[in-house]
């Protein structure tokens, strides 16, 4: 199989397996397990399209994440626009503002770079806690986040919830699939690896990066009204620079760089955390534990162990 | 008067938590998130050396000791194993161990919030200059100055002082005069996390002790660190003056817009003058 065919035949089976999961057996208390891990899966797979793909660690994408749930859930409930609408615009949010952050702050690279993405974060934090309280209900976010409704057909329950976000999942995972295939995706590793020599190949680099930590943010906003909508809820507390710190984490954790490896982290920190909270009440603890684990003896994440030992035993 | 008063006493917190964090990252380009742990640490131990001595003297030193030697497993164990790697992996450490520390200290402590009280001789307001006030705020500037001074004699005119900025400046060369970098790096990053928790046993008398405290400080570390220069002591002295003044003082017209100033003049300060407003070179003090 090449490289595509595979790649929509493991979509296709990724999404087939949450509807069938979705039907059929699973308990009802998995089903916001699962939910979860489709919301972040989409997070984090946008969010190593700016780390991974780019090599931009932006500590502030809880502010395009809080955005798009506070987008949804003001465009359906004061506006009323349907779901679909108010989710498109959502993402859109969360792409404008990173575009804006990221037009400013990739003057600066590495960790100042990161500094200032942390900085605009924890503004747009405190801003959404304090300062627009009309628009965001202050400490006490917004409650009564609707589902969708589509084609008569109401996604209230966390069960038809998850056809849905299975298939927004499918469809931003093929299309960051083909981004990064894309010339357009080369360019922006070519960037990442040697910023010089692409720049002198005539690309404006700085354009590039601007262009997909915007598609990075996008895919934030578009996560964070899946959040809030399976929550019924959005919450100022998402915005806080812990929230980017979890997604850098699941990014990490599964492997940075690779298509899956954000699918496979996002799930992975959700099964531990959910799995280990039910064995012991430390589980915040022993994931910290796992993640430094993890980080210290497999480079790779995840997904790059596992491609090591798929390597090793078929020499 | 007594905005001064806070003014100095938040900034003689702010350099005692910044001085530790800059001076990490002056060593070893390391980025401590955990910093704000470190500092939740240090409360949490100086609330336990109270509650079982009462002696909060006792507290100012087994605190800061417990802190540095938590720092040491933590740089010998987690940050050692990645120094060759990307350097954004010690940071991601460091999320990782911000996890544990959180999960350490609600396993011993629990979930509740302390109450720490200041030390009886400091508890009475006492009169200056015809106003009055807080005699541990006054005790916390003094200490904060006679640390900031403590820590500029030792950097800059002792051999232990010199050889900590040659190993930020230039660890090959001094690992080839037969200095164990590897032992400084170890030292400095407890020296700081020491620090950190120094400060959060001596402020613990001010803000309550609970879980998650770290959160928050870290941020106004990051402040004052990137708009001293990082890795600079006297930029960190400096910045911790302005943020803590700035802050006491606008608490007093427009406490709702602090904490907004304070992150403006941060993405201003690393947009304009990436490497501090005080000084241009990134070496220790």
């Amino acid at each position: 199989m090449t490289g595509r065919t595979r790649l929509i035949a493991v979509t296709l089976l990724v999404a087939a397996l949450a509807v069938v999961l979705a039907l059929t057996g699973v308990g009802a208390e998995r089903l916001l397990l699962l939910n979860l891990v489709l919301v972040y899966a989409v997070f984090a797979v946008g969010y190593d399209l700016a780390f991974g793909v780019a090599g931009l660690l932006s500590l502030g994408h809880a502010a395009f994440f809080g955005l798009g749930a506070y987008l949804l859930a003001n465009l359906t409930l004061r506006a009323h626009w349907p779901f679909e609408a108010a989710l498109l615009a959502a993402g859109i949010g969360g792409g404008v503002l990173a575009a804006a952050v990221g037009g400013v702050a990739l003057r600066l690279t590495g960790i100042f770079f990161a500094l200032v993405t942390l900085a605009f974060g924890q503004l747009c934090f405190i801003l959404a806690g304090n300062h627009l309280r009309a628009w965001t209900g202050g400490l006490d976010g917004i409650s009564g986040v609707p589902r969708p409704v589509l084609f008569g057909l109401d996604f209230a329950s966390d069960r038809l919830f998850l056809l849905y976000t299975a298939v927004v999942f499918a469809i931003l995972l093929l299309v960051a699939a083909r981004l990064r295939a894309s010339p357009f995706g080369q360019v922006v590793a070519g960037i990442r690896l040697n910023p010089v020599r692409i720049e002198q190949l005539g690309w404006r680099t700085n354009r590039f990066r601007v262009a997909i930590f915007a598609v990075s943010g996008f895919y934030a906003g578009i996560a964070g009204a899946l959040q809030a909508s399976l929550l019924f809820f959005a919450s100022p507390q998402i915005i806080e620079w812990t929230t980017s710190g979890d997604v850098l984490i699941m990014t990490v954790l599964g492997g940075a760089g690779t298509l899956f490896g954000p699918v496979v982290g996002a799930a992975a920190f959700e099964l531990l955390r959910d799995e280990l909270s039910r064995l012991t009440d430390r589980w915040y603890g022993l994931l910290g534990l796992v993640f430094v684990l993890v980080t210290i003896f497999a480079p790779g994440g995840i997904m790059g162990g596992a491609g090591r030992l798929l390597r090793r035993a078929r020499p | 008067m007594n905005i001064l008063i806070i003014g100095l006493s938040l900034a003689a917190m702010l350099f005692l938590l910044s001085a530790g964090l800059t001076l990490i990252f002056g060593m070893g380009g390391i980025i401590n998130f955990a910093h704000g742990s470190f500092y939740m640490l240090g409360a949490y131990g100086g609330f336990q050396v109270i509650d079982s001595t009462g002696s909060f003297w006792l507290a100012l030193v087994l605190a800061p000791l417990g802190g540095a030697a938590v720092g040491v497993l933590v740089e010998r164990l987690a940050l050692r194993p990645v120094y060759n790697r990307e350097p954004f992996v010690q940071m991601l450490l460091t999320f990782g161990v911000i996890l544990i520390l959180e999960e350490g200290v609600r396993a011993v402590w629990g979930l509740d919030y302390k109450d720490v009280s200041a030390p009886a001789v400091l508890a009475a307001p006492v009169h200056v200059l015809g106003a009055t006030v807080s005699a541990f705020r006054l005790f916390l500037i003094a200490f904060g100055a006679a640390m900031a001074a403590l820590l500029f004699l030792v950097l800059e005119k002792t051999p232990v002082g010199t050889v900590v900025r040659a190993a930020s400046a230039d660890p090959e060369m001094v690992r080839a005069l037969g200095i164990d970098v590897g032992l400084v790096r170890t030292g400095v990053f407890a020296f700081g996390t020491g620090l950190a928790a120094l400060a959060g046993a001596v402020t613990a008398p001010l803000f309550p002790v609970e879980l998650g405290m770290g959160f928050g400080v870290i941020i106004d570390c990051f402040v004052v660190v990137v708009i001293g220069g990082l890795g600079s002591i006297k930029g960190a002295v400096a910045a911790s003056l302005l943020l803590g003044l700035v802050r006491a003082g606008g608490y007093g017209f427009a406490p709702e817009w602090v904490d907004l100033l304070s992150y403006c003049l941060l993405i201003a300060v690393l947009l304009l003058r990436p490497h501090g407003l005080f000084g241009r070179q990134r070496r220790l003090a």
